[in-house]
């Protein structure tokens, strides 16, 4: 109300405009201002996802075919040969497993964060879970690749020590990239689990434990059930970035183990197939876009929300 | 709270594991970097700086450490403009549809970012531009704006624009007002939203990867090139180089917002 007083204010400088036109050339001025992002997001991401899902739909390269068609022979493609299936079962295997164990090894440093009390301390340890994130995945994969390949830190010590003869096969498997992402993405899953256990009321913990529960029973009774938001939240939040990752798995999997955004990569710089590359496109999106509806269903339940 | 039980001293212990964990890679890192061994060897052998040396000779790193710097320098300077008169639109203008606009702007966060560069590629490839210096900057403002536009907005929020209906009320022009009196007061999610874009920038990969020139890489691209046939710790010195530009930026922002802000954001 205060604003629309302070309009006529400053409509009395400017006599000849009247409120109404105020009010619009009001709005004109703030479209100018989102024109510029408003114009970037139409061309070149509004149109580019459109052409992807277009193309996945068609028989050929609308550029150089004339005779274009509709078609579903993309789509059928993926779900009829095993190979595909795999790629998409592999993935979603990866997506699983790193979640689970982020969970477990986030979950401790989410609770000990939310409830330490010198804020100090707190900060020292929030610099410690998220300054991983501050270093590209690129490098970050590196630094797995050294401790973890045939000749990396782990292999080597231990064959110097003379404990194994043959190196352990601890990357170029699924076991490599579920660690590596696991380390890439943990800090997502703290973020978003301290940020629910902060908001736990203290009151309801102390009253289980007045009423004589142990502390076990009232973590598992109390603190838990409370806390499921975050485990929900955390778990699709790590679970979509983990299925749409391309470096580490390709990296620590030694190009060996090809998941869905490696599939799809390969579409279009080996083969050059636009059409079958949309449709893997569309897949993942349509799943990435489905979890984070999901995630925001979540968090948008606790109270004053949540932001990652 | 007391008394510090058994419990509490094994939960400790493990939450200092994880921890270690957590860092393990970036102290693999800074070894191998100041190693002086050609190989990955496990206790190392000496301080060196020659894998810096190596690094900062490589033709091609240097190439491609100069080409992200610029692009990312670029991006940061369109995406915090672009990005912080969008959200004042969407905060002050209280435009129809405000909330669908705000969703859209930051799509890019929800959406794989390996769809984005797999989209924006086959547009290109469409219009038949191919991949040019600028496509691959539009890609990264395009990943980067929702930042700068989460950050600032939060800020938007948290006043009411009385502010700045009192300056325009005592005769100051719109943008005496919008530099004197918003821009001080959102500065912290503008620097906040700008330095996330420029990390963002500076390590993007995914989008990077379907629309840089053939030959023309950025660093993460370089770096990931380099390590598909070899080992050595020139990476390593490249990743250290990285990470020291990324601490600079990140005690900058300490030293002008504090951290504390910038996570709750």
């Amino acid at each position: 109300m205060g604003h629309e007083e302070s309009l006529d204010i400053t409509s009395t400088k400017t006599p000849s405009i009247g409120p109404f036109s105020s009010r619009k050339r009001r709005l004109i001025k703030y479209y100018l201002l989102l024109l510029p992002a408003l114009l970037l997001f139409f061309f070149f991401f509004i149109i580019p996802l459109a052409v992807v899902a277009l193309v996945s739909l068609l028989t050929g390269n609308p550029v150089n075919d004339p005779d274009v068609a509709l078609t579903l022979k993309n789509y059928a493609k993926l779900f009829s040969d095993i190979y595909y299936l795999d790629v998409l079962l592999v993935t979603l295997r990866i997506g699983l497993y790193t979640t689970l164990v982020c969970l477990v090894i986030g979950y401790p440093l989410a609770y000990q964060m939310a409830r330490m009390k010198s804020k100090n301390l707190r900060t020292l340890m929030l610099m410690a879970v998220l300054s991983p994130m501050l270093i590209g995945i690129v490098i970050r994969t590196y630094a797995w690749m050294t401790l973890l390949s045939d000749q990396g830190v782990i292999n080597s010590t231990l064959k110097n020590l003379g404990l194994i003869k043959e190196p352990l096969k601890l990357m170029y498997n699924e076991f490599g990239i579920c660690l590596a992402l696991v380390h890439i993405f943990a800090p997502f899953m703290v973020l978003t689990l301290t940020g629910v256990i902060g908001k736990i009321d203290l009151r309801l913990e102390e009253a289980a434990r007045n009423l004589g529960a142990s502390k076990l029973r009232t973590f598992i009774e109390v603190t838990l059930p409370l806390s499921a938001p975050g485990i929900m939240g955390g778990s699709l939040l790590v679970f979509a970035l983990a299925i749409s990752s391309y470096v580490t798995p390709i990296l620590m999997g030694g190009f060996t183990i090809i998941t869905l955004p490696i599939l799809i990569y390969q579409q279009i710089s080996g083969v050059f197939n636009f059409g079958f590359a949309g449709t893997l496109g569309l897949i993942l999106m349509i799943v990435s876009l489905a979890i984070v509806f999901l995630y925001h269903r979540v968090m948008s339940r606790v109270v004053g929300g949540v932001g990652v | 709270m007391k008394r510090i039980g058994w419990d509490h001293i094994l939960f400790r212990a493990i939450n200092l594991l994880l921890i270690g964990f957590l860092l393990l890679p970036i102290g693999i890192v800074l070894l191998f970097a100041f190693n002086s061994a050609a190989f990955i060897v496990f206790p190392p052998e000496g301080f060196s700086l020659r894998w810096f040396k190596a690094f900062f000779i490589h033709p091609e790193f240097m190439r491609a450490f100069w080409l992200s710097l610029r692009l990312a320098a670029t991006t940061v300077i369109i995406s915090t403009v672009t990005g912080t008169m969008a959200a004042m639109a969407i905060v002050r203008g209280r435009i129809p549809g405000a909330k669908f606009i705000s969703a859209l702007f930051l799509s890019p966060l929800m959406l794989p970012a390996i769809i984005t560069g797999l989209a924006l590629f086959q547009f290109y490839v469409i219009l038949d531009v191919g991949r040019t210096y600028t496509g691959l900057l539009i890609g990264h403002i395009i990943v980067t704006i929702p930042y700068v536009i989460r950050t600032t907005t939060a800020l938007l929020y948290n006043f009411d624009g009385s502010v700045e209906e009192a300056a325009r009320n005592l005769g100051a022009g719109e943008l005496a007002t919008f530099w004197y009196i918003t821009l001080p007061l959102i500065r912290p999610g503008v620097i906040a939203g700008s330095v996330f874009a420029f990390i963002v920038s500076f390590d993007q990969f995914p989008v990077s990867l379907f629309l840089v020139q053939p030959g023309i890489n950025t660093l993460p691209i370089q770096l990931f090139n380099y390590l598909k046939y070899s080992f050595d710790p020139t990476v390593a010195a490249a990743a250290t180089v990285s990470i020291a530009l990324s601490v600079t930026v990140v005690l900058l922002l300490e030293r002008t917002i504090g951290l504390q802000e910038y996570v709750k954001l």
